[in-house]
């Protein structure tokens, strides 16, 4: 009995601790226990060696593999001087908003990181942000106004990299088609995008939607893909001449006709032409499922892939492909976006923690791993109207050849880029999501795009809203 | 007899003490991990809150928002019921059947148990992966082989009305864990009934139905009542491959909980699902639990 007790005793203890160790939150392992107990206000002189350092950590979306890169990159801000040392937090990037908006509630975000463009004016609105107003004042390096994250006109953050859309082909199916190559600086308008899709569609006995007893079921080389992932068809109501919102952010204009018509455009490649494979609009399809598979010839992307996925595909598996300018319907043009680097406002070293982050984007610094490699855009215009600068940018073996991407990517941003909604519009995150939801039945024709528009304008607007 | 009362009673005291004290980890563990939850739902459930910033006295706002504008909400309860309806009817017919199988005399039968309850040990994410390759629209396998035979191919996981039945038969082929239950209780259905009525010339049909079944039916009601609960809170296949598409077709509603609650922040919101949710299936329970009496037999009689 007595052992039984004891037993019984000793399993409640062990109960009362586990739960007191899960109350406990995790700080961060690679905190100093030290840096807890240091004084809170900002360091801004080194004290004569006494001092310890400031621990900060800096989180970002990528793989455990891609955090050591980046630690690496760190380590020489870390070397570079002797007050402050930065820590880097890799989160997958599917859990990324997930993961900050649970610390932010927690009250343990990082110091600093980047953040997805979807969530930035709304975590602006809550304060969790921390004032960038000086950030660059006196600076010649002040990012590009495209890329500002503003909240009623005041900027709140800065893009770490200018990302535009803009289409990618596969060379070898050009050249087996017999087909001129699409210009890099003369897009194609809409019409023509579609003839040239269908002369590149083979069935599995080589016939195109031109020919008779061309067998839909049986594709085996579609002609084009135009990404339906929700955030990229804003792109497409511009180039339709409508807007998905007013461009002062005050109204949601989301059923306008044109936004429907552009959606129903971008629909019936795959309903009515034959061209383009399905796709629900449920994943970033992008250009990893068609132009890396190799099996569609013309595909809408964004920069990046470039360095993510491109390079590689081209070393390695030899695939020849080439960029261009995304075709128009009525105007040309293409959205640009890019996640910010920002400091949170939860953080007790603010400062230090601004001085990375100025120190991080600065281009030289994360020029080998990210902007050499064609993954980021540079920030700052100078890189697209210096012809040196631009150069030293494109012209290396990552990129397509020189002329082209020029053409095709560095003027085409800087001639019709427009800032993607999230630069001014709140809530984007949940009006996306709530958006693509609702153009699920419009892809497989069940219906279309105005019906579903109309339908759902309320519960659409009342996002917008915040209600 | 008098002076022996006491010393029994003291031991039974002793006993019921020892018996209190080991119960409370057990408790200690309901209490923090289930009931105070619960009832902090309810209660966040009633203010308006996300995550940062105040929390504001919200009345019932947030459920009469659910059931009146939410654009999720509705088909959310539909595809959720669906569902978990489709898959436990699946899960049951499949699991029973293989088991049946599985418990004749037939070569190699360590084996073919082996691969029946192996889908059930893999990794959720792997499982759905291999399964969104074979559904895949444009050049999955099932399409293609469709397009072999010259059938129109099938938007599996693309289109509203396929979503649904598509994930419950991966549901079905998951089930290993009720075929190995199953298995169990086929092993103790008693010997002597089945010779009994072999006698009274039952044939194979009649002994299943008339001496199977009602052994059975004990396991039958227990695989029943976790396959509903487990199907019910359905997220997985959200997540891994439709992201609650396309449309609401899949947007099951701990998917939808999870996405208020983390990815919009709208915490107190989620709560309000998350309590509608927690009677949803307490009243599906309930109702198996009550029409249960009629259908089950147990062997060592029904007071319970």
């Amino acid at each position: 009995m007595k052992m039984k007790k004891l037993i019984a005793l000793l399993l409640t203890i062990l109960m009362a601790l586990s739960l007191i160790a899960c109350a406990k939150t995790d700080a961060p392992v690679t905190e100093d226990p030290a840096a807890g107990t240091e004084p809170q206000e900002p360091v801004t002189e080194p004290a004569s060696g006494t001092a310890e350092k400031v621990e900060i950590t800096y989180s970002f979306w990528g793989t455990p593999d891609e955090g050591a890169s980046v630690q690496t990159v760190a380590d020489k801000f870390n070397a570079s001087q002797d007050r402050i040392n930065v820590t880097v937090l890799a989160i997958p990037n599917e859990e990324y908003t997930t993961k900050l908006n649970t610390m932010a509630i927690a009250g343990e975000l990082p110091d600093c990181g980047i953040m997805n463009e979807n969530g930035v004016l709304d975590f602006a609105a809550k304060g969790l942000l921390a004032d960038v107003s000086d950030m660059y004042a006196g600076s010649d390096s002040k990012p590009m106004d495209c890329i500002t994250f503003k909240s009623n006109g005041t900027p709140v953050a800065y893009s770490a990299a200018n990302e535009i859309l803009f289409m990618y082909y596969n060379k070898a199916m050009f050249d087996a088609a017999n087909l001129e190559y699409p210009s890099a600086s003369e897009p194609m308008s809409w019409a023509e995008f579609i003839t040239v899709a269908k002369a590149l569609t083979l069935d599995a006995n080589g016939l195109t939607p031109n020919d008779e007893g061309f067998d839909k079921n049986n594709i085996v080389q579609y002609g084009c893909v135009v990404d339906n992932w929700t955030w990229q068809l804003e792109v497409w109501a511009l180039s339709n001449g409508g807007s998905w919102f007013t461009e002062d952010g005050s109204a949601c204009t989301i059923n306008d006709p044109a936004v429907a018509e552009s959606i129903q455009m971008v629909a019936d490649l795959y309903l009515v032409e034959n061209v383009m494979p399905y796709y629900a609009g449920l994943g970033d399809e992008g250009i990893q499922r068609s132009i890396v598979a190799g099996n569609v010839a013309m595909a809408t992307g964004g920069a990046w892939n470039v360095g993510t996925c491109l390079a590689t595909a081209r070393d390695e598996n030899g695939l020849n492909y080439g960029v261009a300018r995304l075709p128009y319907m009525k105007q040309e043009v293409t959205i640009c976006t890019g996640g910010p680097q920002v400091v949170f406002s939860q953080s007790e070293h603010q400062a230090e923690a601004m001085e990375f982050i100025k120190w991080y984007m600065q281009e030289e610094n994360s020029w080998d791993s990210l902007i050499a490699t064609g993954i980021w855009m540079p920030i700052l215009e100078k890189y697209y109207t210096d012809e040196e600068l631009t150069h030293k940018w494109v012209d290396n073996p990552n990129f397509p050849s020189y002329d082209e991407y020029k053409a095709a990517v560095v003027d085409y941003a800087m001639e019709c880029a427009k800032s993607t909604c999230w630069y001014y519009i709140p809530h984007t995150n949940e009006f996306i999501t709530l958006l693509r939801s609702v153009l699920g039945p419009v892809w497989d024709g069940t219906v279309t795009a105005q019906e579903a528009l109309d339908d759902n304008f309320n519960a659409l607007n009342d996002v917008f809203l915040g209600n | 007899m008098d002076n022996r009362k006491p010393a029994k009673n003291k031991l039974l005291r002793r006993e019921s003490r020892t018996a209190y004290l080991l119960l409370i980890p057990a408790i200690i563990g309901l209490v923090f991990i289930t009931y105070i939850p619960l009832c902090a739902v309810l209660g966040l459930s009633l203010f308006k809150w996300e995550g940062v910033g105040p929390m504001t006295w919200n009345g019932l706002n947030n459920y009469v928002r659910l059931f009146t504008r939410d654009p999720y909400f509705i088909d959310s309860i539909k595809v959720t019921v669906l569902y978990a309806l489709l898959s436990v009817a699946g899960c049951m017919v499949w699991s029973l059947s293989i088991a049946l199988l599985l418990n004749r005399k037939i070569p190699a039968r360590g084996f073919f148990r082996a691969v029946f309850y192996l889908p059930y040990v893999l990794p959720a994410m792997a499982v759905y992966i291999g399964w969104n390759w074979l559904y895949e629209a444009n050049y999955g396998l099932f399409n293609y082989l469709l397009s072999r035979i010259g059938v129109t191919k099938i938007m599996f996981l693309g289109s509203t009305q396929a979503v649904i039945p598509s994930l419950a038969v991966i549901a079905v082929w998951l089930s290993g864990n009720l075929i190995v239950i199953f298995l169990a209780g086929l092993q103790n259905v008693p010997r002597v009934y089945h010779e009994a009525a072999e006698i009274d010339g039952a044939n194979s049909w009649q002994r299943f139905w008339h001496v199977t079944m009602p052994s059975m039916s004990p396991i039958i009601f227990y695989n029943l009542l976790m396959s509903l609960i487990t199907n019910m809170q359905v997220v997985t296949p959200a997540l891994a491959l439709t992201n609650g598409g396309p449309g609401n077709a899949s947007c099951f509603m701990s998917y939808l909980m999870y996405i208020y609650a983390f990815r919009n922040s709208k915490f107190s919101y989620a709560c309000a699902i998350a309590f509608v949710f927690f009677l949803l299936i307490a009243i599906f329970t309930v109702i198996l639990f009550l029409t249960s009496k009629s259908w089950i037999f147990y062997e060592g009689g029904d007071e319970r």
